[in-house]
This record gives structure tokens, sequence and C-alpha cells, in this order.
């Protein structure tokens, strides 16, 4: 069978299940008794090694194969999990994180056996038994899978619902006399599954290995071509015995379950010899009736049968409500969306300048605005996802920082469903991982100094997402040492960065600040955590390059809070139109605070530079006319008009020449041909098909 | 297969006046070639870059071949055309040019190449040959050194 159609679904998938089994197993680390989370791990795992299996990874499905046994052997309390375990199952996650990453580089596995982890994984089964017997990698699974499936399966044994052709109980009777067995086997995909099919033809494959099918209901046709629900009847002619075969069944990933049953003569021909049992399951009101008088009377079964699997089908939970798309199809959709925004921004222009139109005209255009902002939307939260997919790894790192740094520690996570665009999402995860790193290594004390300063020893670091008006703000704050001011202020004299005056008149925050220009590092010693020297001007600059901020607050003794404020989509804001001169410049409405009218004479001076004092607060003037170098039809001495716009909690205000309005826009790159500007970061298409500059206000600060 | 040999070494040019002088650019690097419009000029950047034009939706850059070679600024003029160059290094960017002449065929035998030497001369920097056709001299310019960055 070709499985390279289903690489994606297995990376997708595999992911997922990594994710899973490192949360678990944290869980697992706190309470290492809880049944539940030992089993979700192995069912993890057990899923893990098939889908492996199935796409032909071996060595990831050896080392998963060697997990798995470990946790059957704790599910079956033979092994008492330790923090030894934890830490080889740790080791075992990462080496299979390095697989998937190899199989979705290259689509290969890579050529790493990790003999280490499997032979440790091995001590710790062998350790159990006492005896120093290695088990063979192939008969563990053997045996280890019935160990684990046969209760489930024996508690219930299925009722036999048989619909037969005659010359299919010819077939089956012939065979009956020749001596060979003949099984019954009721198989469950779980229903999560995705590729049932593929599956069953797993099942299917694994069943011919050890005798032949006679019969199967759905028909396998119909099973190829996933026309089936979650459950599948077969009808095996065998020489092997039921276990057997029913292991070879279970031992498919993602087969929920396989009940079988050795049939009798009687079976084949009268149908439903089990009546009883029958009863047990089918439901409550007719089944039984049809199924006691087939029994006396041996009419055809196939009545009995309808009623029960119609009972099953409705007793199914309602599938998830979701499509998997390609974000290059978006980004396509995206785009469609943009340029008929542009187009509509034409029409609206073109609107305007012609008088003569009726005003049904105007209406129209007034609709297709609105629902042009509307499809905006949709497709911008068609865009949106969880930053749950990039925080999820935190804990584990968080953990294995605690280790590593020998400092007790505790991860507190809220607002993982605040959603963001997807591809602020994938870009997100590295800074956010470095703030993390830099509170665990530079900001939470030793828990001996935590002790002395009356904290609890244990060491708290937040991670809180929320949405903020039209952005998203992700916090990271820890209750550890904050930054020590006057650590940062001799490091940067002694760097050079600045002078001893400058130090003396910077404020406290100023300095901070300090701390996000390149190449400084205040760790005293240098580990492998932090401390190289590369990290917040990295991080700064990264959350810039989304168009983001971010800020810190710090208080020494008490913690530190980093605060990341994101806008919710990259490609189309809302932005308030300016002239300077003769030409025009948008100005991201998310930044503006207001716009005032200033008198010249209001104008005062601090260190030479233009301030005004509005409502209180000293605020300092840029004139754009000058970042931009753009000739300006206003004097000195004309009135101003200024658009205040914030950054953090800094105020400016820029000083335009005229307002013409607020108005959609769409983000286009300038390209990295002409990318000197920083005052600049974009450009989009006015109505009349000018290019009107974007005016980046963060970069006028 | 003969076809095939004769297209290979044979390179089509678009030849371009500026300053009174002939050059060629290879075709194959050519995207559009659209008359003089409205440039948005971007602020803070090398002087030869005029700014920015919008090409069916899509912003793009634009820069003056005069500035970059070093020749006087001049008004634009009925002629002047921007021819719009897809190079993999530099993405698509828009080149201001007096006027655009003609297609000419040339073969590998009326190149002469310039050697690594020649290519010191500051005058040569932006070539990578001399092509002649029927009697004039077409100099065939080097793409990637002309839209490399210089600061001026």
């Amino acid at each position: 069978m070709d499985v390279s159609q289903y690489l994606e679904i297995f990376l997708d998938e595999s992911k997922e299940h990594l994710q899973n089994l490192n949360t678990q197993i944290l869980e697992l680390e706190k309470d290492s008794e809880n049944m539940d989370t030992i089993n979700e791990i192995f069912r993890a795992a057990h899923s893990l090694k098939g889908m492996a299996g199935t796409m032909g990874y071996k060595r990831m499905q050896n080392l998963t194969h060697d997990m798995e046994n470990v946790f059957s052997e704790v599910r079956n309390n033979n092994i008492k999990v330790n923090s030894e375990i934890i830490d080889v199952v740790f080791q075992c996650l990462d080496a299979l994180d390095e697989y998937i990453s190899n199989i979705q580089s290259s689509a290969d596995e890579g050529e790493n056996e990790n003999t280490a982890i499997i032979e440790r994984l091995n001590a710790i089964l062998n350790g159990k038994s006492g005896g120093g017997e290695a088990p063979k990698e192939e008969a563990a699974a053997a045996e280890e899978a019935p160990k684990a499936e046969a209760p489930e399966a024996a508690a219930k044994a299925p009722s036999v619902n048989l619909k037969l052709a005659e010359e299919q109980v010819h077939v089956l009777s012939e065979a009956m006399k020749q001596g060979k067995k003949i099984y019954f086997f009721d198989v469950k995909v779980q229903d999560s599954c995705i590729l049932k099919a593929a599956r069953a033809f797993l099942v299917f494959k694994a069943v011919e290995e050890l005798g032949e099918i006679a019969v199967s209901d759905p028909s396998a046709q119909d099973i190829e071509d996933e026309r089936f629900d979650t459950n599948f009847t077969l009808v095996i002619i065998s020489d092997a015995d039921l276990d057997k075969i029913q292991t070879a069944i279970t031992s498919v990933s993602e087969i929920e379950k396989a009940e079988g049953k050795l049939l009798s003569e009687a079976d084949l021909t009268g149908g439903t010899a089990e009546a009883a049992e029958a009863e047990a399951e089918a439901p409550a009101e007719e089944a039984p009736k049809e199924t006691k008088s087939a029994a006396t009377t041996a009419p055809a079964p196939a009545k009995a049968a309808a009623p029960a699997k119609d009972e099953k089908k409705a007793g199914k939970p309602v599938v998830n409500r979701t499509v998997r798309v390609d974000i290059e199809k978006l980004d396509v959709l995206m785009n469609l969306v943009s340029e008929l925004i542009i187009a509509k921004n034409s029409l609206v222009s073109a609107a305007g300048q012609d008088h003569s139109q009726t005003s049904s005209f105007n209406e129209q255009i007034e609709y297709l605005e609105s629902v042009t902002t509307n499809l905006h939307e949709s497709v911008m939260k068609v865009r949106m996802v969880p930053i749950e997919s990039v925080v999820n790894k935190f804990p584990r790192m968080i953990r294995d920082l605690s280790k590593k740094l020998d400092k007790k520690m505790e991860l507190y996570m809220s607002g993982e469903e605040t959603e963001l665009d997807r591809t602020v999402v994938d870009e997100i995860g590295d800074p956010l991982m470095h703030l993390l790193r830099n509170s665990a290594d530079h900001g939470l004390e030793s828990a001996e100094v935590r002790k002395q300063r009356g904290k609890p020893e244990v060491g708290s670091i937040f991670l809180d997402a929320y949405q903020d008006g039209n952005n998203v703000v992700i916090e990271v704050r820890d209750d550890g040492n904050g930054i020590d001011v006057e650590a940062v202020k001799n490091k940067a004299i002694e760097r050079g960065t600045i002078t001893v005056e400058q130090a003396a008149t910077m404020s406290d925050k100023e300095i901070i600040d300090l701390l996000f220009l390149p190449s400084f590092s205040t760790a005293k010693q240098i580990t492998d955590v932090s401390g190289r020297g590369v990290g917040l001007d990295v991080v700064k600059s990264k959350i810039e390059s989304l168009s983001g901020e971010v800020e810190v607050k710090s208080k020494l003794g008490e913690g530190s809070t980093w605060t990341i404020r994101l806008p919710l989509t990259l490609a189309i804001i809302q932005a308030l139109m300016v002239c300077i001169g003769d030409e025009k410049y948008a100005i991201s409405l998310g930044s503006i605070q207001t716009i005032e009218d200033v008198k010249a004479s209001e104008i005062k001076y601090v260190q030479a530079k233009e301030v005004i004092n509005l409502r209180g607060v000293v605020i300092p003037l840029i004139r754009l006319s000058e970042v931009l170098d753009a000739p300006t039809n206003k004097t000195k001495d004309d009135d101003m008009v200024v658009v205040i716009v914030k950054k953090g909690d800094k105020l400016a205000g820029l000083v335009v020449d005229e307002l013409i309005g607020q108005q959609e826009i769409v983000i286009k790159s300038l390209g990295k041909y002409i990318n000197k500007c920083k005052v600049i970061s974009g450009a989009t298409i006015l109505g009349d098909g000018e290019v009107a500059l974007i005016v980046d206000a963060n970069a006028c600060f | 297969m003969d076809e095939l040999m004769t297209t290979n070494d044979r390179v089509q040019y678009i030849v371009i006046k500026v300053g009174g002088e002939q050059y060629g650019i290879d075709i194959k690097y050519i995207d559009n070639i659209v008359r003089m419009q409205h440039i948005t000029r971007v602020p803070k950047v090398q002087s030869y870059l005029k700014g920015v034009i919008n090409l069916r939706g899509e912003v793009i850059p634009v820069m003056s071949i005069r500035g970059k070679m070093g020749y006087e600024e001049v008004e634009n003029t009925k002629d002047t055309r921007i021819i719009i160059i897809k190079l993999e290094q530099h993405g698509t960017v828009g080149v201001i040019v007096d006027e655009v002449k003609e297609v000419v065929t040339l073969s590998e035998d009326d190149v002469e190449h310039f050697t690594y030497d020649a290519k010191q001369e500051e005058k040569n920097m932006y070539l990578q040959g001399v092509g002649k056709y029927n009697e004039q001299l077409i100099s065939l310019l080097e793409l990637n050194a002309v839209l490399s960055e210089k600061d001026l």
C-alpha cells in the first residue's frame, strides 16, 4: 500500500500524540498512581507505535514499542513509576521528536537507533521481572498486547449477527468439515480514527496472514471506500487460535477492540445461538424478541442484525466538524480578499468624484463595503489558531529547566485558547521560550535564597494570554528577583553602552530598556540556558517584525513582568490617512490615541526639543515632514494637526499637514530591495491606484 | 536538435538608451515594460532608488539606472520607460531608462565578454560584455551588479 499520501496526517497526528504524551507524563510525575493518566499514556504510545509501523518507520516503531512495554507493565502494576522512568521516557520522547522532524524534512526517519534509550527502557522492564531475560521485541509485542486488551475483550463476548448467503454457509461448513476453525470477529475502530479504511486494510492484512476471510460486513469494497461506521465484522477460516487472531487484529493501531468467537455448526445454520448474550447487548425492546425467535425458528438472521447496528449508529458521537486546510490556500484566499478590498476602495473613491449618480448607487456601494468588511473578518477568523499549539510545550521545558538549574519552579498558564493569526503563532514560540528561560534562569532565585526572603520555596512563572481590543497580549511573569537596575547600569557603563553622566539622568525604565540592546546579558555566569548575549534583542526584533511590541516591568525582589502585545492580523488594518505636502501616508489606527489641534504658541521646549502639554501630560512632538524628508505646505507658525500615538505607555505627537480620513488598507511589503527606511513599515494601494506608505508610529519614538 | 543548439547560443536582448549610449538587457530577466507613471517617493533610501509604483496591485520598487551608473538625472520624456526586471536575488524591481529601442538577437560570436581585469574599471563595473549588431556596439548589462546595493 502506498502510504505517502498519509504522510502529512501521520506527521500531524504523531505530533499530537507526542504533545499529549509530554503533557500526560508531566501529570504522571505529579501523581504517579493516577490510572487514567497511565492508560492515556499507554493508548497514545500504542497509537504512535502503530502509526510509525504503518508508515514503515521501523526505528521509531521499535523505540515507541519499548516505551509502550514499560507502560504496559506500569499499567499492570508490575512497575512503579519513579523519577528514573520519567527521565528515560522524556528522553525517549525527545528522540521520537527527532525522528518526526527528520521525517518532516526528508520523509526519512534518520539513522539514529537510539539504542541507549532502548537499553535503559529494557533495563527498567527487566528490573521488575528480576531475571536476566531480555524480552525479545517481537515476542514481547505479542505478549503485551493481549494482556492489555484481553480483559476488555473477555468481559463481553460478541453477539454473533451473521448475514450469510447460502453458498457462504456451504463454504464455511465445508471448511469446518476439513477441521478448520471458523471465527466471528467484531472489530471496532476508534471514533477518532481518520484513516479508517487504512486501518481496516491493515486488519485484513494481519488476518490474511493467519487464515482466510470468508465474509466481511460491510463488503471489502465498501470498507476500502470507507463506507462503514466504526465497526465491521469478519468471518475467518483459520487453523490458528482465537487469541492469536485477536492479537493480530488488536496490534493494528487505532483499533479499539476486536471481539472474537469460535463458531459452531449451529451458529452457521441457526444464526444466533446465544440468545442470552445477544440480549445483553442488543437494543432493549425489539432485538431480544427477534433473536429469540431466530433461535427457535432459525430464519434468516439478518433481521436481528439490523436493529443492533442502527442502535450503534445513533449512539455515535457527533464528528468534529473541521477541515484541515493548507495555509497556502488561505494565503491565496486572503490575497484575493485584499484585491477585492482595493477594488472596493477604488469604487468608493470613483463614486466620490462623480456627483451625478443616484442614491441607490451609493447604497449599493455601502452594501458592498459592509460585505467586503465581513468577508475580510471571516477570512481572518479562519486563519486564527489558538496559541495552545505553541505554549503546550512549555510545561515540559520548565520541568527540564528546573532539573538543569536545580531550582524549584512551577509554570502556570492561562488563556491558551487565545487566538492569533497562524503566521504569528508560528513565529511567537521562540521569543516566548526565550522569555521563559530568562525568567527561570535570571529571574527566579535558588530555593535557599527564596526561603531567606520569606518566599515560597517553589518559584512561580506565569504565562497569561488574553485579547485586548485589536491586540493580543501575552504576559510572562515571575515572582523572582526582578531586574537589578544598578547591576544593569554598571554593566552598561562597563560595556561603554552609556556614559556615567548619561546613567545618572536615566530613569529606571530607560535602564531596563537597555536590556533589549544587542549583546547585553547580565547573567554573572554563562549557562547553556541563557546568558549568551543573544537574547532579548532577538526577542525584541522578532516581536517587532510581527508588528508587535515588548515591554518589561520589574520590581527588585518581587519579580518581573514581560508584556508582548501583538496585532490580531497582519494583512489588513484600519488606518488613518494623512497628508504631508502632496504626499499621503497611512498610520495604523491601533497605535493612535487621539488627534489634537494644537496652536503654534502652545509648543514648549524641553532640552531644545519641541513638546506640548496636553491635559497635564508632556508629549514630545515629532514633525513627520522632517522624519520623512517630505516638503510641507505649512510653516512653523501655522496651527498644527497632531496625531497622538502611543507605544507601551509612552506617547508622542506626530505633526501632519492634514487629515484625510479613516480607511481600511491592505498592507503590502516594500520588498527586500527597499528596506533601509525604518519609519516606513510597508505600503498600501489607494483607491485611485496610487501607492501610499505606511508610517510605523513605533519607530518614531 | 539543431534548433535547440541555435537558440542556446543566440540570446535576445532588449536595447535601451541611457544618456545617448546603447545598453542591452537579456530578455529572460524582463517581466514587463511599462510607461512612466506616478512614483511614490520612499524617504531615507539611496538616491538612485526613486520609490515604489503600483504594478497591477503589487508594490514594486523603482530605481533609476542614470542615478546608479553615475549619469546626470534628467526630466522624464514621453519615451521614458520602466523596465520591470525579475531577479532571484533582488525580487522584482523596476528600472527607469530613457528609451526602449528594439529587440536584437546576438549569437555568442557577436559578443565580446569582459575579462575580470576589464571589470575592475569603473565604467565597466555594470557590464558583462559588448555586443556587435549591424555595425553598432551594444553594452550588455550585468543586472546583478546594476541592482546591487550601493551607498551614494
